[in-house]
């Protein structure tokens, strides 16, 4: 990481994440956010939630798993009992009621988990995961032009029930391929205790189902509330850029209790930037160290060490000295400091 | 009864106020069974005296809490006895309509014939352990699936189900796929919204769901009923309920075995792991029991580890902790942190 100099990622990839999540110039319509138990991505959501609304974006929540409408959120579609097809001709219904007294035009739709979708037993031949995401950002007429974001929830460690047909590619892969961004959240603490482990060349713990204990579903246990130290979560962010080219980055979101709902400034930062993910470097190790303790003053001022580099050593003079005799002189330049004894010139 | 009260005081601000729609998820292994806690969530509900030694949250005296609790791997015998032990008397609760029992053990498979009903009733009453392994053949299921049309058998049962005290309805499992769920739903639904009738403004109706994974692991999705429509048919419950908890087990296998490389994974142990780890997402806390790492001790029972759900849509400020819990000979549970007594 260390290469791509640190200054040049802080302004650019902040300024990208901070538009990704603020929703500017659509410039992700399709963001896969990919949380765990020990991540779940309710944080993320709020703040994207947040930032719509101090824009003045029109949210929209598809509840698969979401059973109340949550606070800030305009438009609440349940999926219960309902076909794809439904659902789609739901959240379009839903903007036109408002579409006209909406100023904005910038729309977010969120997605509260599209496992059970993507599970579900219930035979509906017509589904096909790309035109059924691909119906909320097409513009439903070509005249009201609305500028749609979807944010896609997907568990990743919900197991997937094997496919249908042994030729198709698994909806995560599709999915990955689908969207213009992609989010893979980590809990801040895990990440802290897999890098100490790291450092210490260690293999780097696990948490939570992947400890493969008996009766654990959760790692997750907030020991660390008490210091608010490791609090927040980690966004493994992959972008790709309308020219193609990907951007990857690791930043850090401070939980929602750090700062207002009303806050405007990107609360965002890199994880390199964490002081508890990278401490800083102890300043010049040894260098001070190597003074050993005394009640004297041993270290020169700048005006002392300057003089003394001012002065000529004698051998230098004879060098440059016009033959035998002339060297052994003592060269001194009296400076005003110097009290001039005259005892000692008699000499 | 004893020496310690019948709600831990550890455990009690996490079973007694249940936010709004919310969903609590109890996790046990085999040898960490849940029915302490669920009786604890039985009696932080129902119990009359408020607790007031340590229940400083269950101030709002005027709130009373009515349950349906619906069981799947017991009996109401069971329950019945478990409560009394803590001091609930569960038939009385019933005659005020304060609780409801559905049974979902008994009769489950069972398909009940309008003739036969009022002579088979008193001995499934009396042993339902015997009609548990009743879990036919594909074969047998396919030759009832057309017989009778699930919504019509519950009512022209109505009168034997009077005969047995205390249980509010039996669930009946018949056809396949989301139109036997449906009737299931109904049939608890109806539960619920009989016990609204008696409730008052600002009570709260909480259901309890214990191990509805049975259901999913008796039928599968050959019945076309996978994860997905089971966490569906919680969904249409919990609209009824104020809150909802619900038992479920995390048997290593049951998890585990889907998440590996090896790609053998049976289709209940998939579908069991996707209705477990997509609870949790939606749950607002998760309690987890198991086992002692360390092996079996003379003075703990288990370990109880509270976490938050990945649930969207309550503010969750709830403390996350661990502790060990001993389940004495009485049934008295005493909860306390590692190193404490």
């Amino acid at each position: 990481m260390a290469p791509v100099n640190l200054s040049h990622r802080r302004t650019h990839n902040l300024l990208l994440i901070s538009k990704l999540l603020s929703l500017r110039d659509t410039a992700s319509p399709l963001t896969l956010v990919l949380d765990s138990l020990e991540q779940p991505a309710t944080p993320l959501l709020k703040e994207y939630i947040r930032r719509a609304k101090l824009s003045k974006v029109h949210v929209t929540l598809i509840a698969f798993e979401t059973l109340k409408q949550p606070e800030r959120v305009d438009a609440f579609v349940t999926t219960r009992r309902k076909s794809s097809a439904e659902i789609a001709k739901e959240v379009s219904a839903v903007y036109q009621a408002v579409a006209s007294s909406n100023p904005s035009r910038r729309r977010l739709i969120l997605i509260d988990s599209i496992n059970p979708l993507l599970h579900s037993r219930r035979a509906d031949p017509g589904f096909h995961l790309p035109s059924f995401l691909g119906s909320f950002l097409a513009p439903t007429s070509p005249s009201a032009k609305v500028d749609t974001s979807l944010v896609v929830t997907y568990h990743q460690d919900v197991p997937e029930p094997p496919q249908k047909s042994p030729y198709a590619s698994s909806p995560l892969s599709l999915l990955t391929y689908l969207a213009t961004s992609i989010i893979t959240l980590h809990s801040f603490s895990h990440i802290l205790a897999q890098k100490a482990a790291r450092d210490r060349s260690l293999a780097p713990p696990v948490f939570g189902l992947e400890e493969e204990q008996e009766g654990v579903l959760l790692g997750r246990l907030d020991k660390l509330t008490g210091t608010g130290a490791a609090e927040g979560i980690v966004i493994e962010l992959e972008h790709r850029r309308k020219s193609g080219r990907g951007v990857l980055e690791w930043y850090l979101l401070p939980p929602a209790s750090r700062y207002s709902p009303q806050h405007l400034k990107e609360i965002v930062t890199l994880l390199d930037d964490s002081i508890l993910y990278n401490p800083p470097m102890e300043r010049d190790p040894g260098a001070e160290n190597e003074e050993p303790t005394s009640t004297f003053e041993l270290g020169l001022t700048d005006k002392q060490r300057r003089d003394r580099e001012g002065v000529v050593l004698p051998y230098f003079d004879a060098q440059s000295g016009n033959g035998p005799g002339e060297g052994g002189r003592i060269l001194y330049d009296m400076g005003e400091e110097d009290d001039f004894d005259e005892e000692e010139d008699e000499i | 009864m004893p020496s310690q009260p019948p709600l831990p005081p550890l455990l009690a601000p996490y079973v007694s106020s249940l936010p709004d729609a919310s969903l609590t998820l109890v996790s046990s292994i085999l040898g960490a069974t849940s029915n302490w806690l669920v009786l604890r969530f039985l009696h932080a509900a129902l119990s009359s005296q408020p607790t007031s030694t340590f229940g400083a949250d269950d101030l709002p005296n005027g709130t009373k809490k009515k349950v349906v609790l619906v069981s799947f791997l017991r009996s109401y015998e069971f329950w019945k006895t478990e409560a009394k032990r803590l001091g609930l008397d569960l038939a009385r609760l019933t005659e005020r309509h304060e609780f409801a029992f559905v049974d979902g053990l008994s009769e489950l498979f069972y398909a009940p014939q309008a003739t036969a009903a009022p002579t088979s009733s008193p001995g499934l009453g009396s042993s339902p352990r015997t009609t548990l392994p009743l879990r036919s053949p594909p074969g047998a299921v396919l030759g009832r699936a057309p017989q009778p049309a699930a919504p019509t058998g519950p009512p022209g049962n109505t009168a034997p189900k009077q005969a047995e005290p205390g249980i509010a309805k039996k669930l009946h499992f018949s056809g396949r796929g989301l139109a036997s769920l449906d009737a299931m739903e109904k049939d608890v639904a109806s539960v619920m919204e009989q016990q609204k009738t008696h409730m008052e403004e600002g009570d709260e109706l909480i259901l309890i769901l214990d191990q509805p994974d049975l259901l999913l692991a008796t039928t599968g999705p050959s019945m076309g009923i996978g994860a997905t429509e089971m966490a569906e048919w919680i969904t249409g419950l919990q609209q009824h309920a104020h809150a909802t908890v619900l038992t479920l087990a995390t048997d290593a296998p049951l998890i585990h075995n889907s998440s590996g490389l090896g790609q053998l994974a049976t289709p209940i142990e998939t579908e069991h792991a996707a209705l477990a780890i997509g609870l949790a997402h939606r749950a607002r806390s998760v309690m987890q029991l198991r086992t002692l790492e360390t092996g079996a001790a003379k003075d703990v029972s288990g370990v109880l580890r509270i976490s938050r759900g990945g649930g969207l849509s309550t503010e969750n400020n709830l403390e996350e902790r661990e502790a060990l819990y001993f389940i004495q000979r009485d049934g008295g549970v005493t909860v306390f942190g590692r190193g404490e007594s």
